[in-house]
């Protein structure tokens, strides 16, 4: 089906999973064996060295991360898995668990030994049941084969993984809010400074990272950071990734890639065309919460630095397409919908802010609105850049902001005409 | 220290403050909504947005983010201007601006910051929420339209008094501050929420349409309820206090106050006052003037004191200064016979701290207690008795982690914290637990000897005190008591609490030394931050035990007094700011007492019952009618300031010690608080030096924060031994009332509005009681009856009934044991 190596889907089969005997048959639990052996300062610089960077949005390097972790010192201190995926058109993580539950488990024993955290979570968003039941499984095989529990390996590092359902809220997956969902509080965010490398699950020094990325990182053991660095398409970029496609597309498969293979590879190879024989309007390169991207952009390599070059964001992976009759005000109100929804209430601008802005695109998009709503809009979008208390106004703001910038003449024609002008 | 530049402006602060509290030092001002001192950082409205060149790109929270070195900060420009701008205008789309009615007008943040960033007119409007009005209770009102979402109501009730009431409900727009279940507010009623909410959203009812803010006068003063002391600041509208007000910088409390401080003042106005002497003609009570009420006094004490004497009881309720003045009316009058508050409820445990410690008051100040790593609570949870002293150990337990144990007979709000940890005795056997802890620690050589006197003897007194006999005793499994005895012993500041007062008389001695034994064992006299608190009930508890307001040599103490009385060989009782036949162990005595004795003098402010059965009643102030100062728990020295006029022709204790002073031929003429003051500081040992006009908003704390002690010698004291009968009453506090005169204010009324006897679930189901069913309780032939309240605090066989109601009899059983062996019935 492709020619890129496949790392963390090379045991996915269709409506199957792999547990340990297939996992191991492919090297599983290698890159553990070799961990252990290494000091945990070893495998936190391989990491580093590797290039991997953060799979749960953000792309925050995971290695430089792990460097702002106490992981010498003593005592409690913890390792936390972002399983909240909870962002529309973003649904990779679901299918590395349904496919390979082992994949993660084996990345959190690697990552829990560099960083000496003898507890580690898997925080998973709760309509995930199968996904939670596969790596409960994998848990206990695991246990069974002596990697994880109590010295493992024969390496004198023990270390246990717990499986938490959340109850689930997009405000769950950012970091703070997850800390404190797990421990049984309302799922708002916390203040940074401190950071949870400080103080964070149950007041200790705790990190948390996406699925993907500690999936990621026995294979980075197991094979090298230059390796994985040598994944990548792109110069900076390292390793592959898992992109789900979604949207007006011919198929919209979940598949494994090289960072840097470009959107038109994705959308054409991957997703055999966009549908019904038409043309692509945009796509959001990376999750809801990520600018538009428009067709002139589709030789862009999917790579952090690129994309941002590009105007938008990496984001997780997951590329929404929508199709040359689609009305982008509307689709736009529809992402600001979720985020409005989504908002914890904690902050002004984002509680009370976003609802205001899907209040005047609902105006525009009925025909209602004025050239000085679109003013409003305009101001209200700089109100609440950069003055919200978590990144969730921040990411809502990305695809409006791009709506005004790459299809300002289709915003403005709603006004002249008073309708949508895509609809008769 | 931090050296930072705002609005061009060089500031040097502390490495901890915030961007907020740097330009608050520095006197710029940076608007906030939901930044509160008190409270942990928060960071939702967005109102206090400013410019950090460091961090481009984004607007900074000052109210969160700490300085740095060298940080660039800018506090207003056009675009910051715009974003609090927006956020104002949001906020008053949805928020329903009642201005006109409501409350808060004059002092509302949202009003405030709107007017200073002339919000208006608003270029977003939408729908107004119209959520329903909470008023299920007398004491507060919620309006959920007016909030802004600052949380800084369950921060405070989550953060401060760890009762936890309310919690943001919903999501986004949606989201709501709500109780469990979003009933109707149903807690402590401390009104912390009150005082804290910037907006109209949470007020306090007993004031509502009462006045505008600016129209109140506002006297800062101290709280006449318990030895806690804190600075209440009276809002006082046409001579009447109308509201204790909000004041988080004055004092010593941070704002904070319980439901009597806050919400306790209306016995001060009530229509039941005293206005005018009383004297008994044909066997009643008649008003009369000061005159005949006077010349009856003297004549009757003149008479009294030519016969078997004169006994003076005063409760501490009254100032340093009127204290000193009932001392010297006493020397005046010629009579040893003094004592205040029952003498049994300060009595044993100061003995027990003089001997051990030197002595006779709290080591150390409240405050301190905050940054303790173990604190020991014995017998009371500190809820009940000094319930502001107990917030700042949920703060300590909350925001610092510290270990607290609680040794006590029944369940409290202490043992909920979070690892704390209650070692829950049957009644009467504190002692032996204390014990128990002292032995370990000797055993296991991990006392402190060094100095010590005293430490062999007490080691072979404890042979029969291992944790393993006393865990046999009381219930508490040993391993419980050694392991608090090492978190004791192994803590850097700790802190050992205990309370005393009218109802917790038994092995009062034995307490104190034995708490005292403990605190020596693990080096807290002295040791910077720890201390020994001995916490008395009323608000000039320990000004009573500093100025020595105790019988003379060879002299009656109190319960002598009454004993005497009782007996016919006393002659006239002078009875000030008590009222015994409620409030003091075995009601029979002090009804012969009263009885039989020839010449009884009440001076109160009401007519209490003891005060009806007077010959003269005199009647005197309230706290916030007078000057003078309190001494509390910690040895703060407080200013009391007159907030009101006298009812009708009540007198000042003051005044009226003074008159008599005269007519026994001991001019006084002192020419007021001052004065006295300063006689006090000549003649009372650690108030040396202390200027009345010098002692300002945080007080003085005499002795200073740590109080040298004299010695350093540990006593062996007996323990208790159980009450074996199937059932046992016990007696104390109710968080909602203070002695007897909170039964008279609508506040703590509104919540414990009569008495009652609680008992568990399972004595519940055994006894076939309901809630409300009245009980039967009977001991030494005495019956009385109470509504049963049931909970799960109390343990098995276990019941508790609080004093303060006369009503309730409950001193007719209750006799001053530690439990009443009683037979209940429904
Ligand atoms: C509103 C919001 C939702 C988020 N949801 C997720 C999520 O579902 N899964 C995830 O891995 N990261 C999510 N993140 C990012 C996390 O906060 C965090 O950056 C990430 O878990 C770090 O892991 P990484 O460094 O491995 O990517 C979210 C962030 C925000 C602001
Ligand atoms: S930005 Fe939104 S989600 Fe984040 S804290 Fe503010 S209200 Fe909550
Ligand atoms: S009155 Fe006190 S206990 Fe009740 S909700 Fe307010 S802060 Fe909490
Ligand atoms: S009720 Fe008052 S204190 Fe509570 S969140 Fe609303 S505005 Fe803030
Ligand atoms: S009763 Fe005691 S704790 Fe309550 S406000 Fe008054 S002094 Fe403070
Ligand atoms: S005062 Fe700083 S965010 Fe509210």
């Amino acid at each position: 089906m492709t020619d890129t190596p496949q790392v963390l889907f090379k045991n996915r089969r269709p409506g199957e999973t792999a547990f340990l005997a297939e996992y191991q048959r492919s090297g599983g639990y290698e890159g553990l064996r070799k961990a252990v052996k290494m000091t945990p300062a070893e495998v936190r610089e391989t990491v580093k060295e590797s290039g991997l960077r953060g799979r749960g949005g953000a792309g925050f390097p995971t290695g430089l991360k792990w460097t702002f972790f106490p992981a010498d010192q003593l005592g409690e201190k913890y390792l936390v898995c972002n399983g909240d995926e909870m962002e529309p058109g973003t649904y990779k993580d679901r299918e590395l668990l349904l496919a390979d539950p082992h994949q993660l488990i084996e990345g959190m024993l690697v990552a829990a030994y560099a960083l000496q955290t003898p507890v580690a979570y898997v925080f998973i968003r709760y309509a995930y049941e199968r996904c939670a039941q596969n790596l409960e499984r994998a848990i206990a095989e695991a246990r069974q084969a002596g990697f994880l529990g109590r010295d493992i390996l024969g390496s004198g590092f023990a270390c246990e993984i717990f499986v938490h359902r959340s109850a689930g809220r997009y405000i769950c997956g950012e970091e703070t809010a997850l800390l404190n969902a797990l421990e049984g509080l309302r799922a708002n965010p916390r203040s940074k400074p401190p950071f949870p490398a400080v103080r964070g699950l149950f007041g200790k020094p705790t990190t948390v990272n996406n699925v993907e990325t500690l999936a990621n990182v026995q294979h980075i053991i197991a094979h090298g950071a230059d390796w994985f660095r040598g994944l990548a398409r792109t110069e900076s970029g390292a390793g592959t990734k898992l992109y789900g496609l979604s949207g007006h597309l011919n198929q919209t498969p979940c598949l494994e890639a090289p960072i840097g293979i470009t959107l038109r590879e994705l959308i054409q190879e991957h997703g055999g065309g966009v549908w019904q024989g038409r043309k692509m309007k945009a796509c959001l390169p990376g999750g809801a919460s990520t600018p538009f991207m428009t067709a002139g952009q589709l030789d862009v390599p999917m790579d952090f630095d690129t994309i941002e070059k590009a105007g938008s964001r990496f984001g997780t992976g997951g590329v929404t397409v929508f199709d040359e009759t689609t009305c982008m005000v509307e689709a736009t109100l529809n992402l600001n919908n979720f985020f409005a929804r989504e908002s914890c209430g904690w902050c002004t601008p984002c509680r009370d802010g976003l609802p205001f802005v899907s209040w005047l695109l609902r105006q525009i998009e009925t025909g209602k609105a004025t050239m000085d709503d679109l003013q409003t809009l305009r101001d209200q979008l700089r109100n609440i850049t950069g003055t919200s208390f978590c990144a969730l106004a921040q990411g809502a703001v990305g695809p409006i902001e791009s709506l005004l910038r790459l299809f300002g003449d289709e915003v403005e024609d709603h006004i002249k005409r008073g309708r949508c002008p895509l609809k008769s | 220290m931090v050296n930072l530049t705002i609005d061009g402006k060089q500031v040097t602060v502390s490495k901890a403050a915030t961007i907020y509290e740097a330009a608050l030092e520095a006197g710029i001002h940076i608007p906030v909504l939901c930044y509160a001192k008190k409270l942990l950082p928060y960071g939702a409205c967005r109102v206090c947005l400013v410019e950090v060149e460091q961090m481009k790109g984004r607007l900074i929270p000052s109210c969160t983010t700490p300085v740095t070195q060298g940080m660039v900060v800018t506090t207003t420009s056009a675009e910051i201007n715009k974003v609090r701008k927006t956020v104002l205008e949001f906020l008053l789309v949805n928020h329903v601006v009642e201005c006109p009615v409501c409350d808060k007008g004059g002092e509302c943040d949202l009003q405030d910051l709107t007017f200073e960033h002339e919000v208006y007119p608003n270029r977003f409007t939408g729908e107004k929420f119209a959520l329903p009005t909470d008023e299920v209770n007398p004491l507060i009102e919620r309006n959920m339209n007016r909030c802004v979402l600052c949380g800084k109501c369950a921060r405070v009730c989550d953060e401060i008094v760890a009762f936890g009431s309310y919690s943001f409900i919903n999501r986004g727009f949606e989201s709501k501050i709500a109780t469990a279940f979003d009933r109707g507010l149903n807690c402590e009623f401390c009104g912390q929420c009150v005082s804290m909410c910037p907006v109209g959203a949470i007020l306090p009812r007993p004031f509502k349409f009462k006045a505008r803010p600016w129209q109140l006068k506002e006297v800062d003063s101290v709280c006449g309820y318990c030895g806690n002391g804190c600075t209440v600041t009276l809002g006082v509208l046409k001579d009447k206090v109308e509201t204790i007000r909000f004041n988080d910088k004055t004092g010593v409390n941070d704002g904070n106050l319980c439901i009597r401080g806050r919400f306790g003042y209306s016995y001060v106005n009530s229509e039941d006052r005293l206005t005018k002497p009383l004297v008994r003609k044909d066997g009643k009570l008649v008003q009369t003037d000061w005159k005949e009420a006077l010349d009856t006094v003297v004549s009757g004490f003149a008479k009294a004191r030519a016969e078997k004497g004169v006994g003076i009881v005063t409760g501490a309720r009254l100032t340093n200064e009127e204290l000193f003045l009932l001392k010297n009316l006493a020397k005046a009058m010629g009579t040893g016979n003094l004592d205040h508050s029952g003498g049994e409820s300060y009595k044993g445990v100061t003995e027990g701290l003089f001997e051990t410690l030197g002595v006779t008051a709290s080591t150390a100040t409240f405050p301190q207690v905050e940054e303790c790593d173990t604190i020991l609570s014995i017998r009371s949870d500190f809820y009940e008795t000094h319930p502001v002293f107990g917030m700042v150990v949920n703060q300590a337990v909350k925001r610092h982690d510290a270990h607290l144990i609680v040794i006590a007979d029944k369940r409290g709000k202490f043992g909920k914290l979070p690892h704390a940890e209650t070692l829950l005795a049957k009644p009467g056997l504190e002692v032996n637990i204390l014990n128990a802890m002292a032995q370990s620690l000797l055993a296991d050589g991990l006392a402190i000897t060094d100095g010590v006197e005293g430490v062999v003897e007490l080691q072979a007194a404890l042979a029969d005190y291992t944790p393993e006999l006393v865990a046999a005793q009381t219930g508490v499994p040993a391993a419980a008591i050694r392991a608090a005895a090492q978190q004791l012993a192994k803590a850097k500041k700790s802190a050992i609490l205990l309370a005393y007062g009218l109802p917790y008389t038994a092995h009062s001695r034995e307490l104190g030394i034995a708490a005292a034994n403990l605190a020596i064992l693990t080096g807290i006299p002295g040791r910077e931050g720890s201390g020994l608190y001995l916490c008395g009930e009323k608000a000039n508890s320990q000004g009573a035990i500093d100025l020595q307001i105790v019988p003379g040599k060879e002299a009656l103490d109190s319960q002598s007094m009454f004993q005497a009385a009782a007996a016919g060989t006393l002659s006239a009782l002078y009875i000030v700011g008590e009222d015994p036949l409620t409030s003091y162990p075995d009601r029979k005595k002090i009804e012969t007492a009263l009885d039989k004795v020839p010449f009884l003098v009440v001076q109160d402010i009401f007519l209490s019952p003891t005060a009806q059965q007077a010959d003269v009643v005199l009647p005197a102030a309230s706290f916030a009618e007078k000057d003078g100062t309190f001494t509390n728990a910690e040895r703060r020295l407080q200013r009391v300031r007159q907030g009101i006029p006298l009812p009708g022709e009540a007198k000042t204790d003051y005044a009226i010690f003074e008159l008599l002073a005269g007519r026994f031929g001991k001019q006084v003429s002192f020419t007021g608080p001052e004065a006295v003051f300063s006689q006090i500081a000549a003649s009372t040992p650690g108030y040396g030096g202390i200027e009345y006009g010098a002692i300002g908003p945080q007080g003085v704390v005499w002795g200073g924060d740590l109080l040298a002690v004299k010695r350093r010698k540990v006593v062996a004291v007996a323990g208790g031994k159980p009450v074996e009968t199937p059932y046992q009453l016990i007696t104390g506090s109710s968080l909602y009332h203070n002695g007897t005169v909170s039964t008279r204010a609508t506040g703590p009324l509104a919540v414990i509005p009569s008495p009652f006897v609680e008992l568990g679930r399972e004595d519940a189901s055994t006894l076939q009681v309901k809630e409300g069913d009245l009980l039967t309780l009977r001991a030494n032939g005495v019956e009385i009856k109470l509504a049963a309240k049931i909970d799960t605090r109390m343990p098995k066989g276990v019941l508790f009934a609080p004093y303060h109601f006369s009503s309730a009899g409950l001193n007719r059983i209750f006799t001053g044991q530690a439990a009443v062996p009683v037979e209940v019935s429904k």
